[in-house]
Parts: structure tokens; sequence; C-alpha cells
């Protein structure tokens, strides 16, 4: 190491000796060697609804989540979904920078630019010298709960989040801040046990803040934070080339859904809940670039609280116990046909939707379907542009009227900069 | 029962357990370690080295592991760095003295002048398959050598003998492949990628072209046919073809010029015959008839 080192030193000279500018090397206080890891990565689409953007915006998963796909304004800022609009979309622009910090730590973030703004997505730091298995990771960060959560989207098989996923997590998942520990056991087997203690602010589920009323006299009384708390187990094994990946995980928190300033039936939401999921992937290779991967998940949520329904300045009409247990999967099959094509189906479903107010069944739909497929083609590792094709049975109009849903879309994802090494 | 055995703790094995990215790391690790040492393969011989699956099960044989012997020269750059970080073993992170970058120990050539994707998938630091020249495995097994001392200082005598004896028996083989070889001084030859540069150039063979257009991007038409005209032109030997992608479109070449299409494997565990070191080079070595 050192010959070469030397000898290249050596080379260095002789090279630059008969020019005037000083090697970069040589520099004082020449930093460049030190810059993080960067890359940038752009997605957008272009999609094809049979139903317009004014109307879609208005649909709902009735007594789940409402505005799932389309813009809307909220606290006087915007927020799209992904593939918001017919036509063509800017999803976001995402810059990653990561480096080491010293023999202790990485820092890694990422930052996600789209027309609504600027967003940390994640900045965190990660041990690397604990021994034993440890692992502490701190800051903003997506949460290890099941599997898809910890991905970022442009890494996912299909443009949109399952619908499980979105209707109860919302477009971001469980992206939070806080503290996360996992250890992995000293087993030949791979064992992995994590737990994360966040702050528990989820726009569909999770909150602690304070709720209606005045600023001095809220309607709901604010929850000490941090206030969620996740565990979780995985475990995998290899059939020869077949890999199998399993986890259960368990998130619970304290709930703040707050709907007071909607123009139709206004309402606040605050409770405890808890979300239970189990996941369950399976990959098989036939050689180094063709595989055939099958990735389910079931998530299950329990929400126990108060609704206040309010008028419109804001008084309570009635605030009944409100009980939500929901349930529901996504299983999808890819098939990676080389490093060029890649093709898949998804089937999503929303099966359990049973509300309780006052302990009295409300009737809400328990059968939220839906269908995709996708067919993906790469230029390279760095540009994947990919069609996708969803029927969506899920949504239901203001009238209560179940829609059907055809989107045809075609995505572009392009990344330039640091390879970015592919996990499991 | 077997499940049991699985959750046992490795550390109860008193070997210094040494994870190592390709199977021939793994040999020569073996060869100079001996009975001091456990290796732990990552990859698989008959893969592409530079796509291995980061399967949960290889975070596991990091996270036990008291070593980690890399290849480097960016090789594993699209699958290790998860499996380190996930396995968050200090002694397996980069720069600890537990770890070991080869390419840092062996003069790399096709240093590219431009970095640039429009190029490809390129190699900053120059082609990484240097273990497919004889004589670096010599290099590689002095530098293995020192590495294993300056962990387990303890076993410094036997390292010191196990290379000594590896070296003279690799020595003499250096000089049979040698002479099978030296005929065959001045042949050109097609590759996929140009995975054998350092084979080529140790024994004056001639890559004249690859049937990837540019590195890590797939075959073209247009680029194949190409091809076909160079091949009528310069009449090049042969073929010699990596096990891990499809022969569809060498197999095409060869119909259409008459060209040979030769596997040649990249490490042990490519083609089933290759059960160590001696007889990839064997193999290599007398593939070219």
């Amino acid at each position: 190491m050192q010959k070469i080192l030397l000898s290249s030193m050596l080379l260095a000279t002789i090279t630059y000796a008969s020019m005037d500018t000083i090697p970069t090397e040589k520099r004082t206080f020449e930093q460049s060697k030190f810059m993080p890891d960067i890359s940038l990565i752009m997605d957008g689409s272009f999609v094809n609804r049979n139903i317009d953007d004014d109307e879609v915006v208005h649909l709902e998963l009735p007594g789940i989540a409402h505005g799932l796909i389309g813009s809307h304004e909220h606290g006087g800022a915007t927020h799209s979904s992904y593939n918001a609009n017919n036509g063509f979309n800017l999803n976001y622009a995402e810059l990653v920078l990561s480096s080491s910090v010293d023999p202790s730590f990485t820092m890694d973030s990422v930052f996600h630019f789209s027309p609504d703004g600027v967003e940390i997505e994640e900045l965190y730091f990660t041990s690397t010298a604990l021994a034993n298995g440890m692992r502490i990771k701190g800051g903003k960060f997506n949460s290890n709960f099941g599997y898809l959560n910890e991905q970022h989207h442009h890494s996912w098989s299909f443009g949109d989040m399952p619908l499980v996923y979105e209707a109860f997590l919302g477009m971001h998942g469980i992206n939070e801040t806080g503290l996360q520990v996992q250890w992995t056991a000293p087993t030949s087997t791979y064992l992995m046990l994590g737990a994360e203690i966040l702050q528990g602010e989820n726009e569909q589920m999770f909150g602690n803040s304070s709720m209606g009323g005045d600023e001095e006299n809220p309607l709901v009384e604010s929850e000490t934070a941090p206030s969620l708390l996740i565990a979780y187990a995985k475990t995998s094994f290899d059939i020869d080339d077949t890999t199998v990946l399993a986890g259960i995980s368990y998130a619970q928190g304290s709930s703040r859904i707050d709907h007071g300033d909607d123009e139709e039936s206004p309402h606040l939401f605050a409770g405890d809940s808890s979300v239970y999921g189990v996941d369950l992937t399976i990959k098989h290779y036939f050689d180094s670039y063709s595989s055939l991967t099958w990735q389910s998940e079931y998530l299950k949520r329990d929400m126990d609280g108060i609704q206040y329904n309010l008028n419109s300045e804001g008084a309570v009409l009635g605030q009944p116990d409100l009980t939500k247990e929901q349930s529901g999967i996504y299983s999808q099959l890819v098939y990676t046909h080389d490093k060029n094509y890649q093709m898949g189906l998804r089937y999503d479903s929303i099966f359990q939707n049973d509300v309780k107010a006052n302990n009295s069944v409300v009737e809400k739909p328990n059968n939220l379907n839906r269908y995709s497929a996708m067919l993906e083609y790469h230029t390279s590792e760095f540009a994947r542009f990919r069609l996708q094709y969803n029927h969506n049975k899920a949504l239901y109009n203001e009238e209560g009227e179940q829609e059907s849903i055809n989107t045809l879309m075609l995505q572009v994802n392009i990344s330039i900069g640091a390879h970015a090494a592919h996990s499991f | 029962m077997r499940f049991l055995l699985l959750l046992l703790p490795l550390t109860l094995f008193a070997h210094i357990n040494i994870a190592v990215s390709y199977p021939y790391i793994g040999a020569l690790s073996k060869a100079i370690g001996g009975e001091h040492i456990n290796t732990v393969v990552l990859a698989k011989g008959n893969w592409d080295p530079h796509f291995v699956v980061p399967r949960p099960s290889l975070i596991a044989k990091v996270r036990n592991a008291d070593a980690l012997i890399m290849n480097g020269g960016q090789l594993e750059i699209g699958w290790l760095p998860p499996l380190l970080r996930r396995a968050s073993n200090p002694k397996t992170q980069v720069g600890s003295k537990n770890f070991l970058n080869l390419s840092h120990h062996i003069e790399m050539i096709h240093k590219p002048l431009a970095v640039d994707r429009a190029g490809g998938d390129i190699h900053p630091d120059g082609n990484p398959h240097f273990h497919l020249n004889p004589n670096n495995i010599l290099v590689l097994a002095q530098t293995i050598k020192e590495f294993l001392i300056s962990i387990d200082s303890e076993h410094q005598e036997v390292y010191e003998n196990n290379y000594k004896n590896f070296s003279t028996i690799w020595s003499e083989k250096l000089q049979t492949w040698e002479t099978k070889m030296r005929d065959k001084k001045g042949l050109k030859v097609i590759q996929f990628h140009n995975n054998l540069a350092y084979f080529n150039k140790v024994y004056g063979l001639t890559n004249i072209a690859t049937i990837e257009p540019l590195p890590g991007i797939p075959p073209s038409s247009r680029h194949t046919m190409n091809l076909i005209k160079i091949i009528k032109n310069e009449k090049p030997c042969c073929i010699l073809h990596d096990v891990y992608h499809s022969t569809k479109t060498a197999d095409f070449i060869s119909r259409k010029t008459g060209i040979k299409v030769i596997l040649m494997p990249h490490d042990i565990g490519a083609l089933e015959s290759i059960e160590d070191l001696s007889s990839l080079f064997d193999y290599l070595t007398s593939a070219i008839k």
C-alpha cells in the first residue's frame, strides 16, 4: 500500500514538474476529497385518468381516508400525492448526500424538492462502531416498520404506494423524527430486532398536538411527545437460490386527526391507535439478472377515541366514542427478465372496515380493491421507464357511490451521481 | 435439531471468522490461514461479480465476521455497502484494521482518463478483475499473509510457512501455464465484458472488441452487426465468454461468422469442474485450442 502511494506520489511529482500549477494533492487547505457522496434523483410521470382532477380529490375511502389522489389545500399549503394530475407531473427531485462523519458515525440526508416546496425527507446519523450487532440511528428517517416503509418511492416496484399503506399511514408512510435501535442476533440465520421512539406526527393516524377551541382552551389537550413507539422483528433464510424474508411489526401511539377546517362536516378525532404489520417476501433468482419476487404485507389498525363533530364555527355538535378496526393487504408479483425488462402485477385490498360510534355499528363498505399491472424498461441501472395501469374500485364519491377509476401512467425515474447500492 | 444448530452463536468456534466477497479470495485466504481461520464467501462463483443480491442472510454473515477481505476497485460497489451498513460490525467497517481491500495492493490497468457514465458503467479505478492474472495471485497471497499476521500475530509462523508452501507450488504452476500459453501469444480475441483483461495481458492475447457496446450496457443490434464486420476483417480466434451472461448474442455472431465461442470461468464455482484456484487456471490455459 505504502509502496503504491509512494510511487504514485513520485509519478505525480514527475508529471507535474513541468507544469506551473500546484497539483491538487498539495494544495494546503484543499478539501474537495472530503466531498460527501452526492446523487440526484428525478421522478416524473404522464398520467391519463378517466376522472378529472377536480373530481378525483373529493373521492374517499369511506371511514378510512380522504383525498388519496390529487392536490389539495390544507392549512395554507398545497399537498399533492405522487402523479396527482392528468397530464405531466413533476413529482420530485431528490438530493441525497451521505458520508462518514468520523470513526463512530455516518450521516445521510435526503432532501425532497417538489413543486410544493422543499422537505427534509431524511436526515440522520447512524452508529458504525457499536459492537455485538447493535446499531443506533437518530434524526428524521423512514421507520423500518414493515417491508416497504423504509424504502423510498423510487425503489418501489410500482409508481404509487400500496393502498393499505397510503390509506392508514399517508403517502410518506411512517417518516418521523426520533431514535432507532436495532440488534442483529449472533446467529447464522438472520434475525433482527428493532425498536423506535418517534415524535408521532403522522397525517393519517398519529399526532399529539392540541386541537379545536381556542389557544387557551383547546377542545383536545395535547399529549406528551414523543408519542409513537414501534417494535419489529425480521428474519430471513435461503433455500438454494430462493430467499425468504419475513417480519412482524407493531406501532402504538396517540392519535390526532384534524379535519376542523373541512367545508363539509368538519370534525376532530383524538385517541389511541395501533398498527400491526406482517410482511413476507420470497425472491427466487434464475441467474445474476433474472428473478421472480413475491412481496406481500398485511396491515391492521385499531383506533379508539372520541370524534368531535363541529359546526362551521367550531362548536361541538356531538362527541361520539369512535372505534375503528380496519385491515388490508397488498400482494405483488414482479418478474425481472434481465437488466432491461421488469414486469409485475399487484393486488390491493382493504377487507375489514369495522367502525363503531358509541358502540353501534356504522355501516362502511369493506371490499375496497385495486388491481395494478406494470412494465418497466431500464436503459441502465440509472434510468427506469415504467408503464403502469391501475384499475381502482376502492374510492367512493361524496354521494357514497363507488367509483371505478382507470389510470394509465408513464413514469420516468432517472438518477445521476453516486452509485446507489441496493438493499434487499 | 438442525434448526437449533443454526441458532448456535458462531463465536463458539475458536477460529478467526473471515468474510470474503468472492470465492477466489476465500480459497486464497484458506491456503494461507489454514486451520486457524474460517472463511465465509458472500458471492457465488457462477454469478456476475458486479451483481450480487444483498440477501439478508449475508448481513448475518458479515455481522458475525472478525474480518473482511474484499476485491475492491469498485467491483462490490453495487452490493457490499448496504450489507456493511446493516451488519454494523465495527470490525468490518472500511478503515478498520480487520478490513482488507485487495485492490490497494495491485497495480490496476485500464484506469480511465475520463470518467463519465455516457461511457457505460465504468470502474474509475481501473479494471478490477486483476485476479485472473495468475502472477497477481502470488501478490495477493502475500498481501493476505501480511494481513493475517497483522490481525493474528500469534500464528505468524504458520502463516509464513503456509505462504511459502503456497508460493512454491504456485510458482511451478505458473511455469506450466506459461508454457501452455506460449503459442497463443498474439491471438486476437473478443469478449462479452473485458473481464479477462489481466489474463490476456500476461499471455499476450489482444482483446479487439466486446459484445456489450459499453461496460454494463447490454448488446444492441447495431453494435452486433458492427462486430460481425470486425470479426470478418480481423479474424480473431474466438469469443471468450463469461459464464453469467447469456451466450445468445455470441451464438448469433458465431453462426454468422463461424467464430468459436469458448466459456471462460472467472472464479471458483463458475463451472462445476472449477473447484479450486489451480483448476481455474488449468482450465483457462487449456480452453483456447
